[in-house]
């Protein structure tokens, strides 16, 4: 039996061309089933991770929080410190345990929501402590922490190629962005602009400009690869 | 009988090329193979689990589960044989590391085919191959009590097993200077990936003494010939897909090489190595005879002893070394796993692995028409393709985790144009 479309000599036991797909029809010739190499329709079972694992992360998460509430209150007879493990757990549980929830978690939606309660987090410290540095200093900071790596992470995600180029442009965003965190420290807590930041600066630069130079030239990358991993 | 009293099972370090496996597995990916042979009437199951029973008490390294411990993977012998599986639409489903704790091959019936699916840890395409054959061998004598003479593989399944066919091979070969292992990488081939983890199959039948016929016209050998095909069939498929011709990267494609013909061995767990012909389709369009010698001269030069002993010394080095040694298992999953993933596939398109033409005392020739070897997809290339012989057929399996059928569509028209006939099988949806 051949193949209408593309030619190919198939076996009596073939409904549809392999090659090209055209469906097999010959008037003198039946199908035959019962050669068929495997039987059709019996698909295994996918199992998904199991939700009892999942729930077992979640008591996990519970015992500390728990603990912490009726020691916080036995001793103060107030809650005082209880929010501060509350706050990190969930933001802890958000990054290790939630995406296990998902069969395929997308990074690009978990990251800013981190970086959301992250933020969250920061202004009730803030708000409970007086501090006063939330505006000036944390919400840049974490904001601006937040919006380099949700770019990472979404173009990393949604870009096959280019790896080197989006770590590069990302060390050296961060180096330019440490400078700014010594500016908003200066002006927050009235530090005097002393330039520290130069110094994590030119090593990000460098790293950096080291990335998109292998990403750029060819050979040197090869030499690299070489150079690391045999 | 009390749990003291139990005769404790014997346990095997894995040998050297099996270590990579375990550690690289992911979590819907595994490194399995299959052997299969298709017998004249329809499978008794009863009278396989009682052949099974027998069979894998004489290979406890093969008839074997994958256990771990702080600093290493070993396997365990099993103290009952596997239940006797049901065929699936495709072959070579997932195996779970659960699934590998209990017992880290299958044995799968469907109609008249007989198919072993294994674990890569336990045993390579020989040590399989072994098993398959005294699988075959004990079933056909207990089902149609016929006496099967211990010659092509066969051995005396009442025996103990022999301490050369346990032994870690790699371990006695290992030459005094490593060889690097450097390679350049390879094109990759993708598609639109299979729902499910569904694996295409297309089998492409040969006759054995028209492909000879054809790899004499080219002074060479049948495997040559084939992988001559399979890289002029991934070069034209590479034109298809990128056109600029500077963009295109080199074709390769990895034979594997059974070390027994090298080095006096008897062991049936892992002892075979690679090679890599490469061809840079940038330079101009190859012919087949160009081809056949890149291939032909690359063999030449590496599937030597004195090559492969430099190349195992480099791989048993890193596991002598005593600060690895003493690492703990999940780091060293993971440093293998990061090298795997970077370095560990992109050297070759593809897996081509010939087990040759299987031989069998002639008394089993009567019952088995077909022989088949599969192997599973990559971790993230999306094909592979095992081969062997059996009577006057080749039997070619491509398997394939994307819809696409580029590659078998230019392996099949590389074939018209060489006129070589065939006739092709699939599990096709």
């Amino acid at each position: 039996m051949y193949c209408i479309n593309c030619g190919v000599k198939l076996e009596t036991s073939e409904e549809i061309c392999p090659l090209c797909g055209t469906a097999v029809c010959h008037p003198d010739v039946k199908i035959d089933r019962e050669k068929q190499l495997y039987p059709k329709g019996r698909i295994p079972e996918i199992k998904h991770r199991s939700k009892a694992f999942n729930g077992a992360v979640i008591i996990m998460f519970l015992i500390p929080i728990v603990v912490s509430f009726l020691a916080d209150f036995h001793f103060d007879r107030e809650i005082r410190w209880f929010a501060y493990v509350l706050g990190a757990l969930v933001i802890g549980y958000t990054v290790f345990a939630l995406p296990l929830w998902f069969e395929k978690p997308n990074p690009v939606i978990f990251t800013p929501c981190v970086v959301a309660e992250t933020i969250g987090y920061l202004l009730y410290i803030n708000c409970v402590n007086g501090g006063g540095w939330f505006l000036s200093f944390a919400f840049p900071v974490a904001g601006g922490f937040g919006l380099i790596a949700t770019a990472v992470v979404a173009l990393l995600y949604y870009l096959k190629k280019g790896k080197l180029y989006i770590w590069g442009g990302a060390f050296i965003l961060t180096g330019g962005f440490i400078m700014l965190i010594e500016f908003f420290m200066s002006i927050t807590f009235d530090i005097e602009f002393f330039g520290w930041s130069l110094y994590p600066l030119s090593v990000l630069v460098l790293l950096g400009g080291l990335m998109i130079y292998l990403a750029i030239n060819k050979s040197a990358r090869e030499v690299m690869e070489r150079k690391l991993f045999f | 009988m009390k749990k003291s009293e139990r005769k404790p099972l014997s346990w095997v370090k894995l040998d050297n090329a099996a270590k990579i496996y375990p550690a690289v597995r992911r979590k819907k990916w595994s490194n399995v193979f299959r052997q299969s042979a298709t017998l004249i009437e329809e499978i008794d199951k009863d009278v396989l689990s009682s052949a099974l029973k027998t069979v894998v008490k004489r290979f406890p390294a093969i008839a074997a589960r994958l256990r771990k411990s702080a600093f290493w993977y070993y396997l365990q012998e099993i103290d009952a044989p596997p239940e006797i599986m049901d065929e699936y639409s495709y072959p070579l489903t997932f195996m779970s590391r659960k699934e590998m704790r209990r017992c880290a091959f299958r044995v799968i019936v469907y109609k008249n085919r007989i198919a072993v699916e294994f674990f890569h840890s336990l045993t390579d395409g020989t040590g399989a191959l072994v098993f398959l054959k005294n699988l075959v061998a004990e079933y056909l004598e207990q089902k149609y009590d016929i006496s099967v003479p211990c010659e092509d593989g066969i051995v005396d399944r009442k025996a103990e097993p022999r301490e050369e066919e346990l032994e870690d091979s790699f371990l006695k070969v290992a030459g005094n200077v490593p060889l690097s292992r450097k390679d350049t990488t390879a094109w990759h081939m993708n598609g639109e990936p299979e729902v499910g983890g569904y694996l295409n199959l297309t089998c492409f039948k040969l006759s054995v003494n028209q492909v000879i016929e054809k790899a004499h016209e080219y002074n060479t050998t049948l495997t040559v010939f084939l992988g001559a095909v399979m890289m002029k069939a991934l070069a034209n498929l590479q034109k298809e897909k990128t056109r600029s011709r500077k963009k295109q990267k080199p074709v390769k494609l990895l034979i594997p090489v059974n070390l027994r013909s090298l080095y006096p061995s008897e062991t049936l767990r892992n002892f075979a190595m690679f090679t890599i012909p490469e061809i840079d389709p940038r330079q101009g369009d190859y012919t087949i005879d160009e081809i056949v010698k890149v291939i032909y001269h690359k063999m030449g030069a590496e599937v030597t002893a004195k090559h492969m002993s430099g190349v195992i010394a480099a791989n048993v080095k890193d596991e002598k070394n005593m600060f690895l040694r003493v690492v703990p298992l999940p780091l060293k999953n993971a440093v293998m796993k990061a090298v795997f993933d970077s370095v560990g596939e992109c050297k070759s398109c593809l897996n081509l692995s010939n087990l040759g033409l299987v031989k069998m005392p002639d008394i089993m020739k009567k019952y088995v028409t077909r022989m088949d070897f599969i192997l599973g997809v990559q971790a993230a290339a999306p094909y592979n393709c095992g081969v062997l012989s059996y009577g006057d057929t080749v039997y070619m399996n491509f398997i394939r985790n994307i819809r696409e059928p580029d590659l078998e569509r230019h392996f099949y028209n590389v074939l018209k144009e060489l006129g070589i006939e065939t006739v092709l099988e699939s599990n096709r949806k």
